[in-house]
Parts: structure tokens; sequence; C-alpha cells
């Protein structure tokens, strides 16, 4: 009984890794840009395609397709952040919100008329199980932990001493001031839009081993699991994001075997109503920022 | 300004959009082009666009060879797809508009349970005849003939018999007696547990744990080791294809590969779901409709043709469609007409020489076929024979 607990809750962490990789992204975008990123997920989709393509086409190995996956992506995100992402900054929340809706279904229709709209088998990664303290767990979900822990030190790191992350900090802040300061708030946004869908790929890469399964719109689940994560992490907040990634992630473990599969979905949502109604600007806020 | 500007877009958007319908309405013509108008409503795209794409694959090689061989009764057929995303409100868009744009008489789908379902009372109301191809779940038949649709068909076998079928294997030649569920939470996941629970009392055996996952899940890992710590001898699944080579390598990481096989169906016999996790799926056991392997002159025939036409190999999805356009050409030109009214009759009263057997329907409009249950060992999917169950209706 003990045990199962102790194996459930490790599932949940790994999962929550996963999210908190794809949500730090889309909360530092917020922050920078005041705009919830629909696309988010289409992002984490492209790095995946990006992978498989290197590896089906081209017979390179993983850690070769996981370059490739990413570094597609960041293509993308510049093309994309020059003609969308940096006319939202200072426009209205609802022209952020159509903008991405819209950048997010031609992403998502345009591999599905490039690459057809039936599923690709993933066949990269690695995949055999190893045990740890009597848990099996898949090798690459070891590197999915590894590596998100490396990139959370790693953004924790870049925010608090790197010019460019001092720079976003600013921005996300007070815009105005940073204008009148002399810094360049839509370069910023900008390298911070790159910076998440970078993120958001390397998520995807990382997970398609083991979730197998490639296809056009699976990053719309991704968003759909992201957006409770940053509001109860508080809209903008890196560290607050991973704690609310990990609840999540735990919280669904626990539900889909206690309660059943079917439920876990339900449970981002649920719990992030209940945060709202105790703490309405996200847990890890002092108050509402905007 | 762009106020102005935005008001402007709209009058031309308007204008626009009335000239799309005034232009549909035009070319609309009921079979009088001389064609055999067959609508066919699947999946295009979305998560299950793979089924779509074999469907349509199948339906169109079958209108081709029909056409090339004079068509039917000297028309040719005409395949005009919808796609239905595989969710019961695009099923029905795209329903309506076959029906009501391209002014279809018959129409074949849709491979989703529920979409299906959805679509029964649009034909119905329409008078439009619909041929279901692909979709397992026993409620269809239930309405349909004697219980009410009597526009819609089913050339495909039921849950019903497949859970029935499933069982009896498992029960008889593998003494299990303990099973796991892990389904796809839709009317067709849903249904076929229904019906296996209607069978448990009869072989002895019982549900030690029952969980139903959404479409595009990815994370199995908790309840397969909920399952593990069951005492569960099998699980048993009707899910998609996708989902099964995700399920077979998350079990590999729970320790279970190997020692608690699955059972019922989510195409386990493809060699892409084996390739995923070969330890998993040893033992698996399927019942399926019809598969590539089955050893019939007309099912080798129509494998190596779709094969060398696409160059893939056709799975179930292409066959059935395959087979149900044949078996409406067939109707049609029995009835020496393309009324509904006569093609609906003919249907009623016809004997067809399919793959698998002989087809004829029963007074729900529902197909009397066997299904074909075949288990992995080494590897390799191997046919353990063809069975046929008689529908139990509800009185």
């Amino acid at each position: 009984m003990f045990y199962t607990i102790i194996e459930q809750v490790v599932n949940g962490i790994i999962s929550g890794s996963v999210y908190a990789i794809v949500a730090v992204g889309m909360t530092m975008i917020f922050g920078v840009l005041r705009a919830i990123n629909f696309a988010h997920g289409e992002y984490y989709m492209l790095g995946t395609f990006g992978a498989w393509f290197a590896i089906e086409y081209f017979d390179l190995p993983y850690p070769v397709a996981v370059v490739i996956g990413v570094v597609a992506t960041a293509v993308i995100a510049v093309v994309v952040g020059n003609l969308v992402m940096q006319r939202i900054v200072g426009a209205s929340a609802e022209a952020g919100v159509l903008a991405t809706l819209g950048v997010s279904l031609i992403l998502q229709n345009t591999t599905i008329l490039v690459f057809g709209g039936s599923y690709k088998f993933f066949s990269g990664g690695y995949i055999e199980p190893v045990s740890i303290l009597g848990l099996t767990l898949a090798e690459q979900r070891v590197l999915i932990i590894i590596v998100g822990l490396v990139v959370f030190v790693g953004l924790e790191l870049m925010v608090t001493y790197s010019r460019m992350g001092k720079a976003m900090r600013a921005v996300s802040q007070n815009i105005e001031c940073c204008a009148v300061v002399g810094i360049d708030v839509r370069q910023i946004a900008l390298w911070t839009f790159i910076l998440g869908a970078c993120l958001a790929a390397l998520s995807g890469v990382l997970t398609a081993p083991v979730n197998v399964s490639v296809y056009g719109g699976m990053g719309e689940l991704i968003t759909f699991k992201t957006l409770p994560i940053i509001i109860m992490g508080g809209l903008g907040n890196v560290r607050g994001t991973f704690v609310a990634a990990m609840i999540l992630g735990i919280a669904e473990s626990l539900v889909a075997t206690y309660v059943g599969l079917q439920f876990r979905d339900t449970v981002g949502f649920a719990t992030l109503m209940l945060v709202l109604m105790w703490r309405p600007h996200g847990l890890f806020s002092a108050q509402a920022r905007f | 300004m762009s106020i102005e500007l935005s008001r402007r877009g709209f009058c031309i958007g308007t204008v626009l959009i009335g000239f799309q319908s005034a232009s549909s309405g035009a070319f609309a013509a009921r079979s009088e082009d001389g064609t055999v108008r067959l609508g066919l409503v699947a999946p295009m795209s979305g998560p299950n666009a793979r089924y779509g794409s074999f469907s349509l694959r199948g339906a169109q090689m079958a209108a081709k060879e029909i056409n090339d061989a004079g068509g039917v009764g000297g028309r040719k057929i005409n395949v005009l797809p919808g796609d239905s995303q595989g969710t019961p409100v695009e099923g029905v868009s795209a329903t309506r508009r076959l029906i009501d744009q391209d002014q279809v008489d018959f129409i074949i789908g849709d491979v989703s349970s529920s979409v299906t379902l959805a679509m029964q009372p649009v034909v119905e109301d329409a008078g439009v005849l619909l041929l279901n191809a692909a979709s397992s779940n026993p409620m269809i038949t239930y309405k349909a003939g004697a219980g009410g649709f009597k526009w819609t068909f089913r050339n495909y076998p039921t849950d019903e018999n497949r859970a029935l079928i499933v069982l009896q294997y498992a029960a008889e030649k593998k003494g299990y007696t303990k099973y796991a569920v892990l389904s796809v939470d839709s009317d067709y996941g849903r249904a076929a547990i229904q019906f296996t629970k209607k069978y448990l009392p009869r072989f002895k055996s019982e549900i030690l744990t029952e969980d139903y996952y959404k479409e595009g899940e990815v994370d199995f890992r908790s309840v397969l080791s909920k399952i593990r710590d069951s005492g569960a001898q099998a699980i048993i699944m009707y899910g998609n294809a996708d989902s099964a080579p995700i399920v077979a390598r998350q079990m590999m990481e729970a320790g279970i590969a190997g020692k608690i096989p699955l059972i019922g169906n989510a195409e386990f016999n493809t060699e892409k779901t084996i390739k995923a996790a070969p330890k998993a799926l040893e033992g698996a056991i399927e019942a399926a409709a019809w598969l590539p392997g089955y050893q019939s002159e007309r099912s080798k025939a129509f494998v190596d043709k779709f094969t060398a036409e696409y160059r893939e190999a056709p799975n179930n999805h292409a066959y059935v469609h395959w087979e149900t356009v044949h078996l409406l050409a067939k109707a049609i030109e029995q009835a020496k007409s393309i009324d509904r009214e006569k093609v609906r009759a003919a249907l009623s009263g016809i004997h067809y020489a399919s793959a698998v057997g002989e087809v004829t329907f029963d007074d729900h409009n529902q197909a009397r076929l066997p299904m074909i249950l075949l288990e992995i060992e080494g590897g390799k999917p191997v046919i353990k024979g063809a069975y046929a169950a008689e529908i139990d209706y509800p009185k």
C-alpha cells in the first residue's frame, strides 16, 4: 500500500517534470507579452515532429534528432515571433488570444497537410526499464527528470544573474519604465518567445519515446494541461510554475490510481478552481500583478 | 478608420459567403449526372485520421474496380468524402453536407461508434441509406431495422459478439478468470465492456479493476501499476490502434510485459504495434472482423492489389470499406435502380459472397458475420479460427 503510493508519487513527479518544462516557457511568455500563448502546445508538437522526421527519413541517432527537433522549432519560432508575437506587445488581451489561437491552427494544420493526419510511430529513445530502489522506470524517464532539473536551475540562474534574464524580469514588471530606460522591449519579447518555444520543443522530444505516437493534434492536450499550471503558479512566476506542475502531476497520478483513469483530465481544472477560490492570484504570487 | 475597414471586410465576407452557398446550390444535381453519388463519412483529420485514410482508399479502390468494369447498371460510382474528425458533432455536419449539398443517395460511415450513433437519426430524417462498415457498438443495430431506424444497415460484426468470442477463448483455452479493464472512453470502448460483463458469469470470471482512457491519453503508468498489484490475469482492452503501442511500452516499465497479456481489440496484431514492444504483446488475443493474413482467395487478391496500389498493406478498415462498396453495388444491381427504397429492399434480402463468408442481414439490418480470432505467438499473429455468435437482442 505504502509502496504503491510512493510509486504513484514518482509517476506524478515524472509527468510533473514534463508539464513543468512546457509550462515555464508559457509562463515566461505571459510575463513579457501579457498574452496566454494558446499555440504553446504546437511547439511541443513541432519539436517532436522534427525529431521524428530526422529519425525516420535520415536514420539519425536520437540525441542528434533531439537537437534537430529543437533547432527546427527555434527557426519556426523566429518567424512566428517576428510576424506575430512582437506585435502583441502592448496590444489588448483579446488580440493576444486570437493571434495565438490562429497561430495554433495554422501550425497544426500545416503539419497535418505536410505529414498527413495519421499517427506516426516514434522509434528513438531509451525505453529499456531500469530498476531504482525497487521502482522500474524507462531510462528515458530518468533522463526527463534530470533534464527538468537542469532546465529549472539554468533558468533560475539566467533570470537572476544574466543581463537578458534581468531584462526579461524588468519587462514583465513594467514595460513603460523599460522603454524609458532604453531596453528594447520588442527584442526581449522575441527572445523570451523563442526560448519558451524551444523549451516546449525540448519537452516534446524528451517524452516522444515513452509516448510513442506522434500526430498533428498532439499539442492541444498539452496547452490545456499547461493553462491551469501557469495560473496556479502565479502567471509569470518561474518557481511557482515548477511547484504547480509537480502538484498537478502528483494529483493526476493519484486520481488515476485511486479514482479512475477517466477522471485524470478533470484534475487540472478542479485543482485550479480550488486554488483560485483560496488564492485568486495563484499560489505563489503575493498579489495580482496585472 | 479601423471600424470602417472591418465594416468593409464584413460586407465583402457576407457577399462571399452568399456566393458560396448560391454556387453550391447550383452545382448540386442529385444523380442527374448519371453517377451513383456515394458519401463516405470518416475521420479524415484529427487523431483517428489514419482510419479515415484507410477507409477512403479502400472505398475508392472498390469504386475504381466497379467503374473500370463498366460501372453499376451503367452508372459510375462517385465517392464523395466527408470529414467527421472522429467526433459526433463534425460527423453530423459532414453527413448534413453530403445530403444537402452533395445530394448523395447512399452514405457509408463512420468508423467511430459515437459518430455512427449520431448520424443515424440524420439519415433517417432524410431517407438516405446509411451503410455502416466499421462501427461495432451493439446499440447501432438494436436501434436499426425492427428497432426503428429503417435506413441504417451494418456490414460489420458487433462488440457483443466480439466480447463473447474473446471471453470464451480466454476462459476455455487460457483458463483466465480474473481481468482488469483498460478501454477507450467512447461508445465503442464502454459498450464492449458492458457486453463483456453480460457474459462474465457464464465463464465464472470477474473484473477486478475498471479504467477508461480518453483518446490521446499518453500516460498509463499509474493504471498499469494498479493492474499489476490487482492480481488480474489479463487486461481487457477495447481501444484504438494508436494507444496500443503506448500501453504496451508502458507495460514494460510496469514490469507486466509478457505476464499479463492484452485481450480484446485494438490492432494488437499489426507489425507496427508489435514492433513497439514485442515482449508486452506476446500472448495478446484479438478478435477482428478481418485481417490481412486471412486465408481466402478473395481476401488475398484484395491485399495484393491494395499493397501494389498504395505501397502499404491494408488494415481492417480498408478491407471493410472496400467490401461494403462492392456489397452496395451488388444491391443496386439487384434493385436495377438507384432508387433508395428499392436498394434498401434488395439489401434486406441479399446473399453476398464476401471474403470472410456469405453476408445476409437479419431483421435489425445487421450482417451475420464471423469474427477471426488470433493470438500473438513468437512476435507474429497466429489465426486461431473464425467464430460466429448469434446476437441476443433485448426484448
